[in-house]
Order: C-alpha cells, then structure tokens, then sequence
C-alpha cells in the first residue's frame, strides 16, 4: 500500500512538475487573451523585453567562460606547494566566495574606466563588460572550490598509478586527474551557472539594459498596474523557464553520480 | 577626544598608502556609514530565525504527504529558486506593495517600509534553500527508526517533532550554514529599494568623496568577517550537536 501510493505521489508530482514548467507562460498568456489590450501591450513590448534578456544570456555565458578558465587555473594553484602562490591564491578565493555579487558589480562598474587606451586608440569599455567581470570574479572563486575540491576527491592511489606509469606530476594533472574532475564537478558547476545567470539581473541596478531594467522602463512608459505586473511575471517566467531545467538536470547527474 | 584622535591617526595613515577615508573625520557621512553596517547587521539578525522558521515549516509541508499542503509549497521553491531575487523583491515591493496602500488607502497609511519587503522577500527566499535541504535530511531518517517511533506509539507530529527534525536537522546542518551565507550577501538586494545597508550608505559616501576602493576594501572584509562568524557558528553547532554514532 505504500509502496502504492507513493508511485501515485511520485506520478502526480511528476505532472505538477511539468505543468508547473509552463505555469508561468501560461498566466501571461490567458490574462493577455482574456484582456486584448493588455495583450496588445505586451506583445507589442516583447521585442524590446527580449533584447534585454539576450544581454542576460551574453552577460552570463561570458561571465561563466571567463570564470571557469580562471577558476580552474586557481583552483590547481590552490594545490601547488609553493606557499608563496599558494596562500595568495587561497585569499583570492575566501574573499571572493564570501562577498556579495552585487558589491562586487559596484567594484567592477565604479572602479574601472569608461574607455580605455591602447597604442593611443581609444577603446569603450562599456558598463556591461564590468557586469561580465563583477560576475567572473565570484564564478572563478565558486569553480576554483569546486576544483580543487574535485581534484583532492580523487584517490592519491591515481597519482600514484601515474608516477609508476612515467607520468611526470603535470602530466598526471593534465591526462589522469583532471578528466576524472570534469564528471565530478559538472553537477556543482551547473549549480554556479545558474546562480550567476540569475545574478545578471543585478547589472540593472548599475544601468544595464538588461531584462529586469527592460521590464522597469517598459512598466514606466505604459503606466498601468496590470501591465506592470504581467511584465514582472514575464521576467520571472524568463528566468525561470532558463534556470529551471539547469536545476532539473543537475539534481538528476547529482542523483546518477551517487547511485554510480 | 580620544576616538577622534584614534580616527585622525588612521586616516592620515590610511592616507599614506593612498586610501581616502577622510569622510570618517566628519559628522554626517561617518553616521551615514556606520548606519549602513548597522542596518546590514539589523538585516541579518531578523532573517535568520524568519528564514529558519518558515524553512521548517516549509518543510513539514513538503514531507507531509499530503498533496494539498506539498503542491503550493513546491510550486512557490521551485519559482523561488529559479528566479532572481532581485525580481522578487523589485515584483514584492512595486506590485504587492502598492496593492497592500490601496487597500489601507493611500500610501501615507501603508505600514509595511522597504526593510520589512527586504526581509519578507530575501527571508522566504532563503527559507526554500533551507526547505530543500531539511527535506533531503528528513527522507535521510532511516524507514526503521521512525517504525520504531511509531511502535512505541508516537503520533505524525510527534515523530515529526521529536524524531524527524532532530535528525534531519543535524544532517542539514553542513547546507543550512550555506544557505546562511548565501543570505548574508543576499542583503546587499536590499539597495535596490532604498534600505539604507551598507551598499547603499556606501554609494551616498563615494558619489561624494570618489573613494570607492577604499570602501570596497571595508566592505569585502565586512562580509568576509561575517561570514567566517556564520561558518564558525555553524561549525560550532554541528560539533555541539553531534550524535555519536549517527551519521559522518
């Protein structure tokens, strides 16, 4: 009997899952229909909502790049034995895991220049490039964790396979551990990839034009309440219908890789 | 006297290594700054036991079996979890807000400030993460020591209360410290709507003095201080409730 109904939970919850994939999409679309010029309204804003979001999507994408290489590259030099690299290594990554993305959004936009010279040319450095790099900064200390975190998960018998077989440390690193950390911390590294992607929202506050300062300006030119709020649940249901499935396949690699 | 003294000698120390933190000499923007940490603190200390709370009852919620209860409570961490806090808060405090002064009529009326949607919103937020993690620890409780519970006559609530969550509670620990953490940076969301933390009493200080490193430098060991004290704190308690025996 419990066994019984816990399949029909498990079915049910299968269904609320799914259909809750869409419930947000789902919302705009019945208020939009059952009102047409409200309907009118978004429609004739989702173009402009969408251009924000793209700038969501790049902001992410390259913030997760520039991340991952420096924190992979952090995350092994967090392991050398030389304390001199060691120790400035760690710091970086304490004090970068601990500190709030948004404050290190202000650092990046306040601190650096709004154009840059070189060989006399110069060059826009643009509020959305600083977004990139106050999000990379917090991602490449998150991944250096998990790097390192994965390479000492790895049995020591596999470094000491390597050295029997003539494989020099380095080699070791690069042909033996590091393919063996890449399944490893792929579950982690999807988590990271999703809390910056909804980090990206913060570069509205420096004046962005991203989604969420998007949906502000397009709530502020239409001045009417239910249209402010259908605009806010399209935010959401953006972000959603982007960081749901991330967060879907993780929890399955996650339950994989236990069971395995 | 003294203090003033203290705070000159730092500044022109400070200032010898290029740092400008002349404001702290003055009056205004010194009380503004100090006000800021404070409010972060003030922050912190509300949302922990509101995010702990809701998170337990979140919690029983979802392991409670029953579809009516569960079904909302999933819906509501799954969107938490999935959008943006500062949508959330930006949707909380622009929409719900405005609902709330029509119905109390206009909004001179409405008692519900920015600092209270700040904490409602990072709170609730919060208390999904923490839902999520004592849900993994209560389906951890091994099936025969809750037949064991329920053997010796012990009802839903009490083996809820006396044997589940004690349980579950210790074997969550390790993510409700994280989460902890991770509510400790989330009160910076609160710039956004004009709660004086410490983000926003720093931007008044820089619009005015251009010195945004050396804040900068405050700040990220403010959180970083914080931090380590959660962690500490957590570490502490685990060690503190540690079963024998029970679990790593």
């Amino acid at each position: 009997m419990t066994t019984a109904s816990l399949s029909i939970s498990s079915g049910s919850n299968r269904i609320l899952r799914n259909g809750g994939f869409l419930a947000l999409p789902l919302i705009i679309l019945v208020w939009s229909l059952a009102d047409p010029t409200l309907g009118r309204e978004v429609l004739q804003w989702i173009p402009y909502l969408a251009s924000g979001f793209m700038m969501n999507i790049v902001i992410a994408v390259l913030a997760m790049a520039l991340g991952t290489l420096v924190g992979t590259i952090f995350g092994i030099l967090q392991l050398v034995p030389y304390r001199l690299v060691r120790y400035p290594v760690i710091g970086y990554v304490q004090l970068f895991r601990n500190a709030p993305h948004l404050v290190l959004i202000f650092a990046t936009t306040y601190i650096f220049p709004f154009e840059i010279v070189i060989f006399g040319n110069y060059l826009p450095f643009p509020d959305w490039v600083k977004a990139v790099i106050g999000l990379a900064i917090p991602a490449s200390a998150y991944i250096a964790e998990i790097t390192r975190g994965a390479i000492l998960s790895i049995p020591t018998t596999q470094w000491e396979a390597g050295k029997g077989l003539g494989f020099s440390r380095n080699q070791s690193l690069r042909w033996i551990i590091l393919p063996q950390c890449l399944r490893r911390s792929l579950p982690p590294w999807m988590n990271v990839a999703a809390s910056i992607t909804m980090g990206t929202a913060l570069a509205s506050l420096v004046g962005v034009h991203e989604l969420l300062h998007a949906a502000t300006d397009a709530s502020t030119a239409v001045r009417r309440m239910d249209f402010t709020i259908i605009a806010y649940i399209v935010v959401m249901a953006a972000f959603f219908l982007l960081c749901y499935p991330i967060s879907r396949l993780t929890r399955r690699l996650e339950a994989r890789f236990k069971a395995a | 006297m003294q203090d003033t003294s203290l705070t000159g000698l730092f500044v022109s120390l400070t200032d010898r290594i290029g740092l400008n933190y002349e404001f702290l000499a003055t009056g205004y923007e010194a009380q503004i700054w100090r006000d800021g940490f404070v409010t972060t603190l003030y922050l912190i200390a509300f949302l922990i036991p509101v995010s702990l709370i809701f998170g337990l009852l979140f919690a029983a919620c979802l392991t409670s079996g029953k579809t009516w209860l569960s079904a909302p409570v999933r819906a509501f961490v799954e969107i938490t979890r999935n959008t943006p806090t500062l949508v959330q808060l930006m949707f909380s405090f622009l929409v719900l807000n405005t609902f709330v002064s029509n119905l109390v009529g206009g909004a001179q009326n409405n008692p519900l400030s920015p600092f209270f949607w700040v904490v409602a919103v990072v709170g609730l937020h919060i208390a999904a993460l923490h839902a999520e993690a004592i849900r993994a620890g209560i389906e951890a409780v091994p099936a025969s020591t809750i037949e064991a519970a329920r053997g010796i006559g012990f009802n839903q609530w009490q083996i809820l209360r006396f044997v589940e969550v004690p349980l579950a509670f210790r074997a969550s620990l390790p993510s409700i410290v994280n989460n902890l953490i991770n509510l400790v940076k989330l009160t910076t969301v609160g710039n956004a709507i004009a709660v004086s933390e410490i983000t926003y009493a720093s931007i008044m200080v820089w619009t005015q003095r251009d010195n945004v490193v050396s804040l900068m430098i405050v700040i990220l060991l403010f959180f970083s201080l914080i931090n380590l004290i959660v962690a500490r704190v957590g570490l502490w308690v685990e060690r503190k409730l540690a079963v024998p025996g029970y679990g790593l």
